[in-house]
């Protein structure tokens, strides 16, 4: 099975994860696949994700760590940066990927994320738009959204 | 401070001998004849020779050998002035382009800055404690002993191996890896090229080399690859002289150094892009449609009535029946509007002016189609004149030069004159080519200019024919000879002269456009036909005020040199023995 021949790396890096998780955020690999990770990423406080849990998945490919781990989000959320489909527009997780990166660094930018969104570099147009027109009401239908999809859920 | 253009005249000397020509102006007299026998035999040159007539050269064509001479000698440079590594020298170079001067400037107004932004780093972030036997590897946070691990100016740890991926993940992520920095996302200490030879990865370390080749002409505002297909050399150009873009790569092709376009003297870039443009645009197709069809009434498809009456049916699924002439539907035609070939109603209609605005449009539109095609055509088909002529001289060169020579028993280096020949049909071809585009943007209502440009075109056509039949049809019987034949030095003199007067006409024709006929007086009052077609060239000629070497001062300045004489009939210039023009058979006056 691939797990037996799994880098150094990688082990430690869950080691570390599962024994030192960053507040805020579980992230434990799948039984059957080692390089699938389930994450858990609570919304930050004084966002309008605040109260939510986020389920996302991560997905370490083979050339990782040279190549950026694929992430995405598996709850429905209200955000400039990420589509309908969970897909993160994240620079570190495109050309600014480095090997000195790692699962947690992406996942903590992640959240940073939530905290600040930046609809001036959107993935989802007619939410940034949204955003930039009329912020206030933007947050509103995030926070809704949060109550729908990640309370309870 | 040094500039880059001192370094670049230094290695001029290596690259090429095409400053050879340098000293050869307009205004000296044309020593046609007598530089036969020192021409090398190199065909190239004779396209250099070409481009060389041309008041100065303004450019260097580069092999590979000379553009990684010249990157070490601008390395080696900033080295030394700044009294930093090479290494850290061609990473300040790839980051300002290249430009040595540019290098200089940045760092000696700021050198803290510039080591910051570029990621040059005085002394390691990370300081490593000597005694320190086993490092962990900041990718596979493996442990390993020092020998094994690496770092860049930084300090930061990684393993060969992780270096090894970090590199060539990135080479082959394109050109960018030469900007490499630390894995370190806070780090940002450049990664040079003493890394690259980490790679055990022979492939990648070439790929790496030929990145750092191409960003030295491409990322280099002064040099930039011949287009031609397949062509390896690069060009240098020194912008500083003036108007002409025009460069000639050692592969023969000849391009224009601004819009990298084909070489197109007299017309500018501006009406090239235009011209170009206008040849693949769909709105020469729109044109079309909109001239000569109709849209269907109903179904709003074009149709193109090419024979046939005025009823109508549009094909199935449309099926539609409606008069050609009044798009009106055909039930209400017959008999009573004039039967199948007339329409009362459209006659009526167009006499209270209700189709004037739509008609009108298509003519126009049509019109404009039949002068665009008008030149289109033309344009093409010197290209492919221009085409068969390289392929001529292909042949000439590879087949034709070797047998006459052993037929009329001349060393090759004196049928050099066929060449040359040759090399002027080649370029003449291009000029009159786009002299056609020049033609289509000459505005219609210069009338005199439209008529002068012309005349001008049309004598450049025909001394243009006149030196391709000649080079093509006349040569014909020497190459079926079977043994020497006397009139062949005839057959010389009279090619070697009109290729001289035609690359004569056509450089003062390309001058004369150049300057926008501005001699010509726009609204014609004081400009008269060529006094008369006689002289034409010669008159037409001196008409361009800028022109420095008028066709008559270099025809006299030939004329000085006592071994030739000007028919003043056709401008042939003949040898002194000649009491007749061997060109048009007048008596010499």
């Amino acid at each position: 099975m691939a797990n037996s021949n799994l880098p150094r790396r990688i082990i430690k890096e869950t080691q570390r994860l599962l024994s030192e998780p960053a507040p805020g955020i579980s992230a434990s690999p799948s039984e059957d696949n080692m390089r699938y990770f389930n994450v858990m990423i609570l919304g930050p406080t004084q966002s309008p994700y605040e109260g939510g849990v986020f389920k996302l998945e991560l997905f370490l490919p083979e050339e990782y760590p040279m190549a950026a781990p694929k992430v995405r989000f598996l709850t429905k959320i209200y955000h400039p940066n990420i589509d309908k489909l969970g897909r993160i527009c994240l620079d570190i997780l495109k050309d600014k990927w480095s090997p000195a990166l790692q699962i947690r660094t992406v996942l903590l930018s992640i959240q940073a994320l939530l905290s600040a969104p930046n609809p001036d570099d959107p993935l989802s147009e007619n939410i940034a738009k949204h955003w930039k027109s009329n912020e206030a009401e933007a947050v509103e239908t995030a926070k809704e959204w949060t109550r729908l999809y990640a309370i309870g859920a | 401070m040094e500039s880059e253009d001192d370094m670049h005249d230094a290695n001029d000397i290596d690259s090429l001998d095409d400053d050879f020509y340098s000293g050869e102006t307009e205004d000296a007299p044309l020593d046609y004849y007598s530089d036969y026998d020192d021409e090398a035999d190199d065909y190239f040159e004779d396209a250099d020779r070409i481009e060389s007539r041309r008041p100065e050269q303004n450019f260097t064509i580069l092999k590979e050998s000379d553009i990684k001479q010249r990157q070490e000698e601008d390395v080696t440079r900033v080295a030394t002035v700044l009294s930093i590594s090479r290494i850290f020298a061609s990473i300040l170079l790839r980051y300002y382009n290249w430009s040595v001067s540019r290098v200089h400037d940045a760092w000696f107004a700021d050198e803290e800055q510039v080591r910051k932004t570029v990621g040059l780093l005085e002394k390691p972030i990370v300081q490593l404690d000597n005694n320190t036997k086993e490092l962990t590897c900041g990718i596979c946070f493996e442990n390993y002993p020092r020998a094994r691990i690496e770092m860049a100016s930084c300090g930061h740890p990684y393993c060969i191996s992780c270096w090894e991926g970090y590199i060539s993940t990135s080479i082959s992520d394109g050109p960018g890896c030469l900007m490499l920095r630390c894995p370190d996302p806070t780090c940002g200490a450049a990664v040079g090229q003493d890394m690259i030879s980490l790679l055990k990865s022979d492939e990648d370390k070439q790929k790496y080399a030929r990145y750092l080749l191409r960003s030295y002409i491409e990322d280099n505002k002064k040099s930039k690859w011949c287009p031609a297909p397949g062509c390896e050399y690069a060009v240098t150009f020194d912008a500083g002289s003036g108007g002409n873009y025009d460069v000639s790569c050692l592969c023969s092709y000849s391009f224009c150094w601004n819009c990298t376009e084909e070489a197109h003297r007299p017309v500018d870039c501006g009406t090239v892009a235009k011209w170009i443009l206008k040849n693949s645009a769909e709105s020469e197709n729109m044109n079309w449609i909109l001239a000569n069809s109709k849209p269907c009434p109903k179904c709003k498809r074009p149709i193109e009535k090419n024979q046939g009456c005025m009823h109508m049916t549009c094909t199935p699924p449309c099926k539609y029946e409606f008069c050609w002439l009044c798009l009106g539907v055909w039930s209400d035609h017959g008999e009573r509007t004039g039967g199948f070939y007339a329409c009362n109603r459209y006659e009526t209609a167009k006499q209270e002016g209700v189709y004037d605005d739509t008609e009108r449009r298509r003519e126009m539109a049509k019109n404009s189609l039949e002068r665009y095609t008008h030149y289109y055509e033309r344009w093409a088909s010197n290209q492919s004149s221009r085409q068969k002529a390289l392929a001529d001289l292909q042949q000439m060169q590879t087949v034709h030069i070797e047998k006459l020579s052993d037929i009329q028993c001349q060393p090759e280096s004196q049928l050099k004159f066929i060449t040359e020949a040759w090399l002027q049909i080649i370029e003449c071809r291009r000029v009159l080519k786009w002299t056609y585009a020049y033609g289509f943007y000459l505005p219609e209502h210069e009338h005199a200019k439209k008529q002068f440009f012309e005349y001008l075109q049309g004598e450049a056509e025909s001394g243009l024919e006149r030196l391709h039949q000649c080079a093509e049809k006349e040569l014909q019987p020497f190459l079926c000879a079977d043994e020497p034949s006397r009139e062949f030095n005839d057959f010389r003199t009279k090619l070697a002269g009109l290729t001289s007067v035609t690359r004569n006409y056509f450089e003062n024709l390309v001058r004369a456009l150049e300057n926008g006929l501005s001699d010509v007086d726009s609204n014609g009052a004081s400009f008269s036909r060529a006094t008369s077609s006689k002289n034409a060239a010669g008159s037409s000629k001196s008409r361009s005020g800028r022109v420095k070497g008028t066709f008559r001062t270099s025809m006299s300045s030939r004329m000085n040199d006592d071994s030739h004489w000007c028919c003043e009939h056709c401008t042939y210039a003949n040898v002194k023995s000649a009491t007749t023009c061997q060109m048009c058979y007048q008596q010499r006056r």
